[in-house]
């Protein structure tokens, strides 16, 4: 691991930095609980769309403050969600700071936060229309759209290895009819066949439902190209002679497949993973915005961007409404810079 | 001695080629036999017809191959995976490529283990053998691109006979090898056939390796038997022309700045196959008959011999 580290900080220094990039967002999304400042859910009516805070360490008379402080917002005009300012009084911003009890990992409660004030608000990516903080909704949004990747991406991969695996193993028979099962799944347009499965459940699921439909609905969609290159590099490593070897020393066929055949592909399917998790994402994004993914309170990084659809009075007066759509940007850019960094480092013949 | 391993009659192709014709040979415990002929006389065919693993388009059309009693054409996939390892074991010619590269040797030699065994001890197990082979137990440590021809092929050795077989089929096992690393190979295969109770068909390109190896040689060309015997009376007198003209070509017969012989002419392909001999073309001897049958086995001096030049047996 550290190896392969090493060699992608040399070789390939974006996809380094995208590596880390990625190590962030993980680690931001499972300390969600204690980064947020405020709840996902909690709504500050008097201020929606509020921009974001501003963090100084000068006051107006230029006077140096080491510890940052923020000044406190007030609604002006509520037609036009214009704020005001109010710089007279100072609102040190505090690490560590006391706040509302809540629960963390869902295990036990604490009532300490990252950084908060005391007295004013911190929104340092502003407000959405029901003035809920989009910093910490960001971060809870990161949970649903950043695992949905991973778990969406190792069930379409184990699907795709075995059945693959399988077919391109036996060949013959078995392998036509699989293939001809990827290929009616290939055939749709896959994001028609996202539609129409999700419209064949109920709209009205809780929330924890939709997660798992969406997850098992992308991933089904997911593992027919894959079980297809899998099948074709089985089909050529089933070729190779320590197969043969290990035939011969009797070694049962599922045992050959799956120690001696699909480890040989994950020089290509690491990197495949890396690639594919972005359209995990992308998809659930889809889904949410379209609003037939994660429902509102709970927060997804699609969902978020779908309040924007067609709204341009809100993309003019408050543009840090699309931040959640910067952060799908980075996500899958770095996946893609780390999947390309990593298929020049786990193929042997660049070493 | 009792045979561990027959052959009866064994024809190995499909509707369109004749791999194998007719092979009749044994082997006896405690033997070794070799195989010799050029490349594409069928000599690894045989083999891997022996442990059942031939390509997907050949199959065994006729004849019983008996082992320790068991008529092992008939058994099905399952039991054959039995005795596969367990009592035959097999060793290739391109060590390197028959290794799995991402597995280290002790993990890939562990994984030929049969039997419930303990962690602990199977690793035993496999360092006793490895130890065996001459290899440091640090070689259960290594990866096969680590290890050298030499001593991949020595792990691949105690793979195959970390089970006890009692027959191992080596096919040219020391061909990718340098002369030396082959010899230090070919001593420990003599050696372990007392050791381990083995017989061992082995199958070279080289007659004189044969003759030095091997208690029987079995000579082979297109796919049919031509000559089987005692290697010694084999080596010093053979019999079939094209036995002898294998010898002939042995550089260890000439004198210094003399010209080695060849034979001429390549072994016919089996896809046009001649109705009679099929060394007919090569032959010294050729008579008319030759081109129109293939000789029968006959027993000659002490062995069998498919020669119309020996007698009149013709093929049934």
């Amino acid at each position: 691991m550290r190896n392969i580290l090493y060699r992608l900080k040399r070789r390939n220094f974006i996809s380094f930095v995208s590596f880390w990039i990625i190590v962030l967002l993980y680690l931001l999304a499972i300390f969600a609980d204690f980064i947020a400042p405020y709840p996902f859910n909690k709504q500050f009516r008097d201020y929606p769309l509020c921009p974001p805070t501003k963090i100084h360490f000068f006051d107006k008379d230029k006077k140096f403050y080491l510890r940052p402080f923020v000044y406190e917002y007030k609604l002006v005009n509520p037609a036009l969600n214009k704020y005001e300012v109010l710089t007279e009084k100072i609102c040190p911003v505090y690490f560590f700071v006391k706040g509302e009890r809540r629960k963390i990992f869902g295990l036990f409660y604490s009532d300490r936060y990252l950084f908060g004030t005391k007295e004013g608000k911190i929104f340092i990516f502003g407000t959405d229309i029901h003035g809920r903080d989009i910093f910490s909704r960001i971060l809870y949004g990161a949970r649903i759209s950043l695992s949905i990747g991973i778990i969406g991406v190792s069930i379409s991969f184990f699907l795709g290895f075995l059945i693959g695996g399988i077919s391109g193993y036996f060949g013959g028979k078995v392998d036509n009819i699989i293939m001809r099962i990827v290929e009616i799944f290939m055939m749709f347009p896959s994001f028609y066949l996202m539609l129409s499965l999700r419209a064949a459940f109920p709209i009205n699921l809780s929330s924890f439902q939709v997660y798992l439909l969406i997850v098992v609905i992308l991933s089904l969609i997911g593992w027919a190209g894959l079980a297809r290159i899998i099948r074709g590099m089985v089909l050529s490593i089933k070729e190779e002679e320590y197969v043969l070897a290990s035939k011969a020393l009797g070694i049962p066929t599922f045992k050959i497949i799956f120690k001696h055949i699909i480890p040989n592909t994950f020089s290509y399917s690491i990197t495949a993973i890396t690639l594919s998790i972005p359209g995990y994402i992308l998809g659930e994004s889809t889904l949410s915005l379209l609003g037939l993914g994660i429902q509102e309170p709970y927060p997804s990084w699609g969902n978020m961007l779908s309040v924007c659809i067609g709204n341009l009075r809100i993309l003019s007066t408050a543009p840090w409404m699309l931040i959640p759509g910067f952060f799908i940007f980075l996500t899958i850019i770095s996946f893609n810079f780390l999947g390309d960094g990593l298929r020049d480092v786990l193929d042997p013949k660049n070493w | 001695m009792e045979e561990i391993l027959k052959l009866e009659n064994i024809y190995v192709g499909n509707e369109e080629l004749k791999i194998l014709r007719n092979i009749n040979f044994s082997v006896k415990r405690n033997e070794i036999v070799s195989i010799v002929g050029e490349s594409g006389c069928g000599k690894s065919m045989t083999l891997r017809t022996i442990i059942k693993l031939l390509p997907k388009n050949l199959k065994i059309l006729n004849g019983d191959i008996i082992f320790e009693g068991i008529r092992i054409k008939d058994l099905k996939e399952k039991e054959m995976n039995k005795i596969r390892g367990e009592k035959i074991g097999m060793i290739f010619q391109e060590p390197s490529s028959y290794l799995n590269p991402l597995f280290t040797i002790g993990n890939q030699i562990e994984e030929a283990v049969r039997g419930n065994f303990k962690r602990e001890k199977r690793k035993e197990k496999v360092i006793k053998i490895l130890k065996e082979m001459e290899l440091s137990p640090n070689v259960y440590y290594q990866y096969p691109h680590q290890l050298s021809g030499g001593m991949q092929q020595r792990a691949m050795i105690a793979m195959a006979l970390i089970n006890n077989p009692s027959l191992l089929l080596a096919d040219e096992p020391t061909t990718a090898l340098d002369v030396t690393t082959a010899f230090g190979i070919i001593n420990l295969l003599k050696n372990l056939v007392s050791e381990h109770n083995l017989s061992i068909l082995f199958v070279t390109h080289d007659i004189s390796l044969a003759n030095y190896i091997s208690d029987r040689i079995i000579v082979m060309y297109a796919g049919i038997i031509v000559e089987n015997g005692k290697a010694k009376e084999i080596y010093e007198n053979p019999l079939h022309p094209y036995t002898r003209k294998l010898i002939e070509c042995l550089p260890e017969k000439y004198k210094k700045g003399e010209r080695i012989k060849t034979i001429e002419g390549e072994v016919p392909s089996f896809k046009n196959l001649p109705p009679g001999c099929p060394f007919f073309q090569r032959c010294d001897f050729k008579m008319k008959i030759c081109e129109e049958r293939i000789p029968g086995e006959i027993n000659f001096e002490n062995r069998i011999l498919r020669c119309f030049k020996y007698g009149n047996t013709l093929e049934s």
